[in-house]
């Protein structure tokens, strides 16, 4: 009987030992602490990898440890849960035992409680609560959602249907960054036109001289000297008022223009001797033909025959027999009237006629080679070149621009290959040209032309801006543009360099125009946006990402908190507890303190 | 606004000047000379935030700089009303705030030197951040930070004060003596004082993040890092909050309790930084949706 009763009392005393530490604040900060750790653990050990990932960042006996002890996936193992519900029985039971119906408990009852709240409402919503995303295309709608994690398809009972997705971006912006190389510093400067920075630590200057919001490189021609290094002239050509045409004509370069509505042609020669210059006003040399050239390199034979479509031929010591069949100056065009044909790619076609039949060939001016090599030739002994030369014209009518090293300015008319007139000409002045009814101007004459890039505003709206920039530094001062989303600007001693980019969030909001269809009826419209979802049924759609290539679509998350009244019930009473703690309750106490004085 | 951060952070640094004189004379008049030049510096700071606001039109607390510069806002503004409240209301132990001004003008200036060396471009906000809650999400994090680093530099000073006066202070503190040096000896007080200040800030900052998150994403908790650390932080206040419960039960001598608590602190605000500014250096950084690239 006795030992019964012993036994008894120790049992009660066992009882009440688990419950005092089940209550006491000692259990409540060991486990707090192993919470805090096992969360320091859950940031440092990557989470959720697959186990080769884990073998190859920690090693083989870490990993298996890992796995063990479920430290690849601290915040979904059972012992993280153990601990959480260890947790909730502490708080229950000290705040059981503490319970006094006194105004000074109430902050530690409505702390306590509030959380035993918030873990209630999160396992609510762990068991029953819906996790997922879908992308609803712009137009169209949907009945499913995928689950997160492993993307199985839920049917939802009605239809979200988008009726519009809206992406509202930012004007661009752009910044401006002085770049040190020597000091790999990098500096952000604010573009104020007229401003200087000096560039910390080092002994660069940048000053900011002008600002275009949208800006474009345009190139302008100019002359960089008077010596006559590449002479160009503007020419204008006036029909009875009006231009008709104009543009530069370059002594080195394309020194011709045709016009072959008038079956004229202009051309612009800068001679540096007086032979030359005495040649081109008097002579009028007829100009060569385009020749065709027939080498039969064995046999040694090589002829030059003038280019006329039809001509037929045979040619001697052999059995080959050689029509000219088509003529072109452009190949590409060459279906046109050869005297609308730039003469940029001439070629001859042939047919040679020998034992094996008819062969029939291209011969490009340029490309010498090409056809042969392109295609299978019946005959290779023979070879056809086509050769055509750079002063070859079809206008009869020109009109040559002359000037010499002495300064001599004139204009020789040709009509139908003679010489008709000569006159005099000056820059900016315009000339009768014999009596072709045409009036010229040289515009401009540049002795040594050249391009430069020149900035030139665009627009008024932030869109491509451009800054002028002054460097100064150990090798002077440059100025120059730069324009956004170019490569950076490097002075001259490349240490310095200023860049000027895109900076900052473009998307500024992107919305969803929702429709709710149940049953066939429209229930419910709103445009969602993120921080602003639509609920329906115990669902709400989130905005969470778009369609970063075309933004066709928008990408919606879908959630079902069934425990998020309890949930938030409990971040309330958490609020008012801790404020009661720590702001209410040391006034009270100071009260009564005070009464009791 | 660069030379009103430059002028700000002198101000803050004149600052802690004033407040180590204060601390030497122990005058009443060096006490006050202290706490204007902080208000000047406090209102210089004020005028940054302002201008801030005004200037990227959104509450200035979305990156790196405008977070550094309402930091050091906050830690301003918690400690003068600290001050003006012991001086005004609560009336006690005229000097119970001693040194601890130095340090958070020291601090208020760590912070705008940082915001000096950071990016101070204004950028758009993302549309995550364009939200209600992320301002008082925010505003509650910065006050409760302020007030927890408060409760940092009393840890400390208490920590020196006991090296210091090893042998002294259980009898000081045992004899209710009132002079200057029982007073110091409240530090760890003080501490506990700023610690309840700021933890109720700390557990709505957490709150309404939660909410903010829910609205945002849709999950009110994802186990991301940032909100892991914020919930690391809120768990050693916790631990610091309950542990004066069982410290009697225990075996640890009464004169080693207050170490222990101010040890705790000092390991707390580093990590309270380091969930603000330091979270990149993790290795599962690249999972959150909250640390941008730094
Ligand atoms: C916001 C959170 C919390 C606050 C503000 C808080 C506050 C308090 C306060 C003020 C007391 C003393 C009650 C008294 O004066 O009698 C107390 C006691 C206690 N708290 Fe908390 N607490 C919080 C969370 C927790 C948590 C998470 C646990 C976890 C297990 C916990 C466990 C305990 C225990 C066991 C006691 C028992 C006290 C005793 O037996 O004397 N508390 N808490």
């Amino acid at each position: 009987m006795s030992k019964e009763i012993i036994i008894k009392e120790e049992k009660g005393k066992v009882e009440s030992r688990v419950w005092q530490f089940l209550c006491s604040v000692k259990l409540a900060v060991i486990i707090i602490l192993v919470l805090a750790v096992a969360c320091i653990l859950g940031t440092v050990i990557v989470q959720q990898l697959t186990p080769e990932e884990y073998v190859a960042r920690y090693g083989e006996g870490l990993t298996k440890f890992f796995i063990a002890t479920q430290l690849t996936d601290i915040f979904h193992s059972y012992w993280f849960a153990l601990l959480l519900l260890f947790l909730c029985v502490n708080l229950g039971s000290c705040t059981v035992k503490r319970w006094r119906n006194t105004v000074l408990q109430i902050g530690f009852i409505l702390t306590h409680v509030s959380i035993i709240l918030i873990m209630i409402g999160c396992f609510i919503d762990l068991q029953l609560g819906e996790k997922g995303g879908v992308n609803v295309y712009e137009g169209r709608s949907v009945d499913y959602y995928l689950t997160r994690g492993d993307y199985q398809k839920v049917p939802l009972d009605f239809e979200i249907h988008l009726d519009d997705f809206i992406i509202e971006k930012h004007p661009p912006k752009y910044r401006l960054i002085a770049y040190v190389k020597d000091k790999d510093s990098q500096t952000p400067l604010t573009v104020k036109v007229g401003k200087t920075y000096n560039i910390k630590d080092s002994n660069y200057s940048v000053t900011v001289k002008d600002f275009y919001p949208d800006a474009e490189y345009s190139q302008k021609p100019i002359n960089i000297s008077s010596d006559p290094v590449n002479p160009a002239i503007y020419v204008q050509m006036f029909g009875s008022e009006e231009i008709t045409a104009e543009g530069w004509l370059f002594a080195k370069g394309l020194n011709w223009y045709n016009d072959p509505d008038h079956n004229m042609r202009v051309e612009y020669f800068w001679v540096d001797n007086d032979r030359d210059f005495e040649k081109l006003t008097t002579i009028v040399e007829k100009g060569s033909p385009p020749k065709l050239g027939l080498e039969l390199e064995d046999r040694g034979i090589k002829l030059d025959i003038p280019i006329e479509v039809g001509t037929v031929f045979e040619v001697e010591g052999t059995e080959y027999k050689v029509e000219i069949k088509e003529f072109a100056l452009d190949y590409m065009n060459r279906t046109k009237p050869l005297q609308e044909q730039e003469m940029s790619n001439p070629a001859v076609m042939v047919d040679i006629t020998g034992p094996q039949g008819v062969d029939s060939r291209w011969s490009f001016s340029k490309y010498p080679d090409y056809w042969d090599q392109a295609h299978q030739t019946k005959y290779k002994d023979i070879r056809v070149t086509c050769n055509v030369p750079d002063d070859f014209t079809l206008t009869s009518n020109k009109i040559r621009i002359i000037q010499n090293q002495d300064k001599e300015k004139v204009i020789a008319y040709i009509e139908g290959g003679e010489l008709k007139k000569i006159v005099n000409w000056e820059v900016g002045k315009r000339s009768e040209v014999g009596g072709s009814g045409y009036q010229l101007r040289i515009a401009k004459f540049f002795p040594s032309y050249s391009v430069e890039n020149e900035v030139i505003k665009k627009s008024d709206t932030v869109n491509n801006p451009a800054l002028r920039i002054e460097i100064a530094g150990p090798r002077g001062t440059v100025d120059d543009w730069i324009l956004g989303q170019t490569p950076a600007k490097w002075y001259p001693d490349n240490n310095f360099a200023l860049l000027y980019e895109k900076f900052g969030m473009e998307i500024k909001d992107f919305k969803s125009k929702l429709r709710v269809v149940d049953n066939g009826k429209t229930v419910l419209s709103k445009t969602i946006e993120v921080n602003d979802p639509l609920k329906y049924d115990g669902y709400v759609f989130y905005q969470s990402s778009y369609d970063p290539e075309g933004g066709l679509y928008s990408g919606l998350q879908v959630a079902k908190n069934p425990g998020i009244i309890v949930v938030y019930t409990g971040f309330i009473i958490l609020c008012v507890g801790v404020v009661f703690i720590f702001y209410v309750k040391p006034f009270l106490r100071r009260k009564s303190k005070k009464k009791e004085r | 606004m660069d030379f009103m951060l430059n002028i700000t952070f002198y101000a803050f640094i004149f600052g802690v000047i004033a407040y180590v004189i204060r601390e030497v004379s122990r005058s009443v008049a060096t006490r006050y000379i202290a706490l204007g030049v902080m208000s000047g510096a406090l209102i210089l700071n004020t005028t940054l935030v302002l201008m801030r606001w005004f200037e990227a039109g959104h509450a200035p607390m979305s990156d790196k700089f405008e977070s550094f510069v309402f930091f050091a806002w906050s830690i301003a503004l918690v400690y003068i009303i600290m001050e003006l409240v012991t001086i005004f209301i609560v009336r006690i132990h005229s000097s119970r705030l001693g040194i601890i001004g130095a340090l958070q003008c020291a601090l208020s200036a760590l912070f705008l030197y940082f915001a000096i060396n950071t990016d101070s471009t204004i950028k758009e906000l993302p549309p995550a951040l364009q939200s209600n809650w992320l301002v008082t999400h925010v505003i509650n994090y910065f006050i409760s930070y302020a007030a927890l680093s408060i409760s940092f530099s009393a840890a400390i000073i208490y920590l020196i004060y006991r090296a210091i006066f090893h042998g002294k202070t259980q009898e000081v503190v045992m004899s209710k003596d009132n002079s200057n040096l029982g007073k110091d000896m409240t530090f760890d007080k003080l501490a506990y004082i700023s610690v309840s200040i700021g933890f109720p800030f700390l557990t709505i900052g957490l709150i309404t993040g939660s909410i903010w998150a829910k609205g945002a994403w849709g999950t009110y908790w994802g186990w991301d890092p940032k909100e892991i650390w914020s919930l690391i932080n809120w768990l050693i206040y916790l631990t610091y909050l309950h542990l004066p419960l069982i410290l009697p039960k225990t075996k640890i001598s009464k004169s080693f309790r207050p170490v222990l608590l101010s040890i705790i602190l000092l390991v707390a605000f580093p990590t309270v930084i380091f969930t603000f500014m330091g979270l990149h250096k993790l290795p599962t950084a690249g999972t959150s949706d909250h640390i941008y690239a730094d």
